[in-house]
Order: C-alpha cells, then structure tokens, then sequence
C-alpha cells in the first residue's frame, strides 16, 4: 500500500491524491471468517475450468484442507474452553485417537481430505524414488516432523480444546503437510525426460 | 574361453568408466527479445545466469559425459535451454551452464540438484529446485524462490519487491530485501534481514525464524512456528502486537510481561501497542521461545 | 523494467494467485486481498464518506470477490473487477437513499478533464472538497479523476450512461471550482 499523502502537502492534479489509503485497521481476520461460509455455497466439488492446468488438482487438495480447516477452526474457536466438541470415530493417527475423540476434528475425516492425501501418499515413495538420496532423506525427516507437529498440537488441544493459538497452528501443519506432498509430487517430475 | 569372456568384460567396464569422466564444451548463442522469457531446465551440475544488454542469450556449458544434449531453442518471445539426459540416465549426467540473458528477461529455472546463480536480471525469476542451492541477487521486482531441500540465499539492494520463498527442509538466508515476503519451510531455519518491509510472512514448522530490519508505516509482519524459536528485532515507528506461546518462554524489551492465557491451562500472551500502533506484528508458536524488540 | 513489462509480470503472478484462491487457497486470496485492500478501501471511503461503512464495503467487496472468484478471467485486470465489485457494494450500502438530484447541465466538454488545479491545494482541502460534492458528481469524479477510470468505464461501473457520467463530472469540476476558489481544468 502506498503511503498517504501529507495532508499539508499541495498537489496540483487530483490524480496525484492518495488511491492506496489504509484501513485503519486489519480487516483480514473479518474477512478470513466469513470465507468458509462464502465458500460453502460454492462447493469445490465444482467441475475445473477448462483453462486450469491438470497439477492444480494437487493443489485443490491443499486448498480444500485450507479451506475445511478454516472452518473447523472457526467452529471450534466458540466452543468455550474445556467443553469438548462432536465426538467423532475415525482418525488418522491412532496414537493421538484419545485427544483427537474429544475434538470436532472434521478436516481428518473428510472423505474428500482422505481421498487426496491417500492418493498423494501412495505416489509418494514413487517420487521420492526420482530425487537424490539426501533430498529423499531430507523429504522423510520434514514429513515426520510435521506428524510430530501434528501429534503435540493435537495432544495440547486435548487438554485445552478452545485453544485459538494451537486451533491455528495445526490448521496451519495440516496446510504444511499437503504442501509438501503436493510440492514432492511437483518436484518428482523434474529432470524426467530431460 | 570364460577366463577371456570375464577379462573383456572387465577391461570395456574399465574403459567405459574412463569415458564417463570425459566431459565436453558447448557454445550457443540465439537472438533473443529484450524482455521475453529465458526457461532453463538442468538435471545436476550447475547454473549460472547473469544479465547482460544484448538482445541475446548465450549458453556455455561443460558437459559430463552422461549428457546426451544441450537444446538451445528461441521462438517468439521465448528462449528454452534444456539438458537433455538419455531415457533412465537419471543423475548420472552433469552439466555446468554459464548462461547470460537480457538483463530485463524474466527468468523460468526448473533444476533437480543443479545449484542455481543468478545476478543482474531484472525481470520476475521463479527459480525452482529439488536439492540445489539458490542463489539470487534482488534486482527484480518479483521473485519466486522454491526448493525442497536446497538453501535459498537471496541479497538485495533495499529495492522494492514481492518475493515468494519456499522450502522443505532447506534453509533460507535474506539480506538487503525490501517490500513484501512470504516465506515458509518446514524444518529450515529462516534468516531474514528486510530494509524496509511493507508485509511479512514468516512460517515454519521447527525451523528457527530471526527477522530484523525496518517495518515501513503500517506494515504487517507475522511469523508462526509450531516447535521453532522465534527472535524478532523490529524497528518501526509503530505497530499493535500479538505474541502468544503455548509451552514456550516470551522475552520482549517492551516493559510489560507476558501474561497467562488461562488459569488452568498453558499459554501466554503479550498483547498491546508501541508508538503509533499503525502496524500490526503477530507471533505465534506451540513450544519454541519468542524474543521480540523494536530497538537495535 | 518498463511499466508494461512491470504489468505483464503483475497479471502473471496476480493469475496464479487466483488460480489458487479459486481452488479454495484461503493464503492466496490473502495475498490478493494484502496488495489490492488499499485501493478498495480508498474508493470504499470516497464514495461512503464514512471509515466504518468503508470497512464494511471493503469486506464484503472481498467477500463478494471471494464468491465470484471462478468468473473472473485471469487475463482482465484483477484491480478494475475488484473496482467494479465495490462500486456495486458501496452504492448498495449508501444510507440515504438514492437521491434525485437535479440532471447537471448537458456536457460543455468537461468530460475530457484531467482535473489538474491551475494553483496546487492542500491535500486535506481537496480531499474535504471531494466529500462535500454529492453522490452522483462524487462517484464519478472519484472513479475518473482518482482512479483513473475512463467514461465509459465509470459509467458501467455506476450504472448510468456515458453523457451522464460526463455530465456529472462537468458538475463535479464546476462545485471544485467554486469550492477551492481555484481553476480547474
């Protein structure tokens, strides 16, 4: 954003008076709450245009993860504290199932989520075959930080389920994760046929 | 007749290794737009570019023996530099490019483990590697810098741009930049040194991020980590903040203490204003360390 | 780098971004919103006069943008369809209703102004000036005059035909004059 005019300052031309003026405040987090109920009445079950290339279908799984997550995290940031949201059943990750049970954990059971992230998964080992022995090394190690990641947030928000900081941060390390599987697939392909 | 058999065997290995060593020079030069498009894919080795005022792009490489070809292709407004490996020769063939370009190109690179260079282009770069290193002078007005697990080591000169950062597990290193910046890694550690910074976005999941620079008025400057400590000296004529760590300590030059989010549960926070508050800061992390100043 | 070659590079990114945002990438679309929320903001509070109705229609103009995200073509400027999307969000959001004003004076040549001052004036002066003109003289002199916007463009954008667009910027220029005491041409 460009700065405001000086208000003193003398301009010979209404052209040259401030376009970019800021609110006074972020309206981002506004914004960003009222995004997953906008989005829901645009469902990303929506056919691609035809001008989207076919790789973005890697990313439409990161940004739906974003997206159900937004909204998992707008739900559960009015739970009070203390109060545990719909039990739900099925988890991903059996070791942390006691903490997880106690939140309205929807991303981890989206089928949509499910389909996307088990398909990138199983592409996975295919892709890393492709990359150098460290890079491969190196892919693993992240990937098992960010599941530690996820078990930690997921074990501190069994205890403190209303929790809005650790709400955000593991909303941000499910983001982080099929970021990185989409970016391994992405990277797979590149010097093959070179 | 097998004794024979084994030692010709043996001596054509020999020798095939000896010729895997040869390498091979390479020179091409095409006409090039001044501001088109320059798209260099190199599977190992190393790339060079840098910017020049010809309306030219001159390749120069140093071929291992490996490398099948090296296509040099100008149509339109677009110059293609590819390596070309023979079929399942993946990683065995090695190619040192020295490319110079127009210096108002954009500039399109697509590496597996080739370290990519690159100084005095002054058009948008997206530089893209698996494992090699990036290395970019800031001239351009935007950037996007993604690796998986190579370094990114960005310098600039205080000009103004829009710069997208990218890694897995490499380390990011910026000095000199100015304007906008999204960075993330997962496990990298992220050195940022900004003159004058308008929007930051800092995330990682263990990495340690460090910031400091100058914030311009009003800017918005947010850093996130789940397990990575967070230090953050942040000159600016003002902004409103918000640090919060679940597990982790708070150490601000601020003159207020960091205060308990919940009596029951862990969690604390440091919320208030400095100077004009027209900017916002927010921190954030699960366990790492939050260090945060508005002084040198 | 020139300022054509400087757009083409904007369009490219801004595209992908978009494409992004579209696929439900909430971080893209925070992007757009961080670089173009300015300028919305700006023509938000020149046309509503008022800080907090402007945040409103700066929020729900994204909000708007956020929806119809997957019409937009990637190649139009991203800048000019968010414009249009708040234009339509302020008028809507104006508290008075719509005014019949008086039709201005058929158009002396006024539209082709570049409303530069024969003498410079304070910012501030201006600014206040601009605000006291009314609706329909504002908005389109906002749009021509600020942004940029040519008449036929403005005109769409408020709903209202070409002649009238021009017409109200001879209005406009007229109320200028009179109100800063200086010559506008």
């Amino acid at each position: 954003m460009t700065e405001p005019k000086d208000p003193a300052a003398r301009v010979s031309s209404l052209a040259e008076l401030p376009r970019d003026i800021r609110p006074p405040r972020d309206l981002w987090p506004q914004i960003a709450a009222r995004l997953d109920t906008a989005r829901a009445s645009s469902p990303l079950a929506a056919p691609p245009s035809a001008r989207r290339p076919p790789r973005l279908q890697w990313l439409a799984a990161a940004a739906m993860v974003a997206s159900v997550a937004v909204g998992v995290w707008i739900g559960r940031s009015v739970l009070p504290s203390g109060v545990p949201g719909p039990v739900r059943t099925a988890t991903t990750n059996s070791s942390a199932a006691p903490a997880a049970a106690l939140v309205d954990a929807a991303f981890v059971t989206d089928p949509r989520y499910q389909r996307q992230r088990a398909a990138l998964l199983q592409s996975l080992q295919a892709q890393l075959a492709t990359m150098p022995p460290e890079t491969r090394t190196k892919v693993l190690a992240s990937l098992a930080t960010i599941e530690k990641a996820k078990q930690d947030l997921e074990g501190a928000l069994g205890k403190d389920p209303g929790n809005a900081l650790l709400q955000e941060l593991l909303v941000n390390t499910y983001q982080d994760e099929m970021r990185v599987l989409t970016d391994v697939h992405e990277a797979g392909g590149a010097g093959q046929g070179t | 007749m097998r004794i024979v058999y084994r030692w010709v065997t043996m001596a054509a290995l020999a020798l095939s290794s000896v010729a895997a060593y040869a390498s091979a020079d390479f020179e091409k030069t095409v006409p090039a737009q001044a501001r088109g498009t320059v798209e260099i894919s190199n599977v190992a080795g190393e790339i060079q570019v840098s910017g020049w005022d010809r309306p030219e792009v001159s390749v120069r490489g140093d071929l291992g023996a490996g490398v099948e070809r090296v296509e040099v292709t100008s149509e339109g407004n677009r110059t293609l530099i590819k390596v070309v490996l023979p079929s399942m020769a993946f990683h065995n063939g090695s190619a040192d490019l020295k490319v110079q370009i127009p210096r108002d190109s954009e500039l399109d690179i697509s590496a597996v483990s080739a370290e990519v260079r690159v100084a005095n282009v002054q058009g948008v770069q997206r530089l893209n590697t698996v494992s090699g290193d990036i290395t970019s002078e800031l001239v351009a007005p935007e950037g996007e810098f993604k690796t998986v697990s190579g370094g990114v080591r960005l310098r600039g000169h205080g000009v103004t741009a829009r710069l997208h950062v990218s890694t897995v597990s490499g380390d990011v290193h910026i000095e000199h930049a100015a304007g906008d910046l999204e960075v993330g890694t997962v496990s990298g550690t992220l050195r940022l040194q900004l003159d004058t910074a308008s929007s930051v976005r800092a995330h990682s999941t263990s990495g340690d991020v460090s910031f400091e620079g100058q914030l311009g008025h009003g800017a918005n400057f947010e850093a996130t980590t789940v397990s990575g400590d967070l230090s953050v000296r942040a000159r600016s004529d003002g902004f409103r903040y918000e640090v919060s760590s679940f597990t982790g300590d708070i150490n601000s030059c601020f003159d207020v203490s960091a205060e308990r989010t919940s009596k029951y549960a862990p969690g604390k926070t440091l919320q208030g204003s400095r100077g004009d508050g027209a900017g916002y800061l927010r921190l954030k992390t699960m366990s790492g360390d939050i260090e945060v100043c508005d002084r040198k | 780098m020139t300022h054509a070659q400087a757009e083409d590079g904007r369009v490219e990114w801004e595209g992908a971004l978009v494409q992004r945002a579209c696929a439900g990438d909430t971080r893209a679309f925070e992007r757009l919103y961080r670089e173009h929320a300015g300028r919305v903001y700006g023509l938000c509070l020149r046309m509503t006069r008022d800080p907090q109705l402007a945040e409103d229609c700066t929020q729900d103009t994204f909000i708007n943008a956020w929806r119809a995200l997957p019409r937009f073509e990637t190649r139009s400027s991203l800048s000019t369809w968010l414009h249009r999307i708040a234009v339509n969000v302020s008028l809507a959001k104006r508290r008075k209703s719509p005014q019949v004003e008086p039709m201005p004076e058929d158009d002396e040549g006024g539209g082709g102004a570049d409303f530069t001052l024969e003498t410079p004036v304070e910012v501030r002066e201006i600014e206040t000036a601009i605000g006291e003109l009314p609706d329909g003289a504002r908005d389109a002199l906002v749009l021509h005059a600020l942004y940029g916007y040519s008449h036929g463009e403005a005109a769409q954008m408020l709903g209202v035909a070409e002649g009238t667009c021009k017409a109200q910027l001879h209005r406009a220029r007229k109320l200028l004059r009179d109100r800063l005491g200086v010559e506008v041409n």
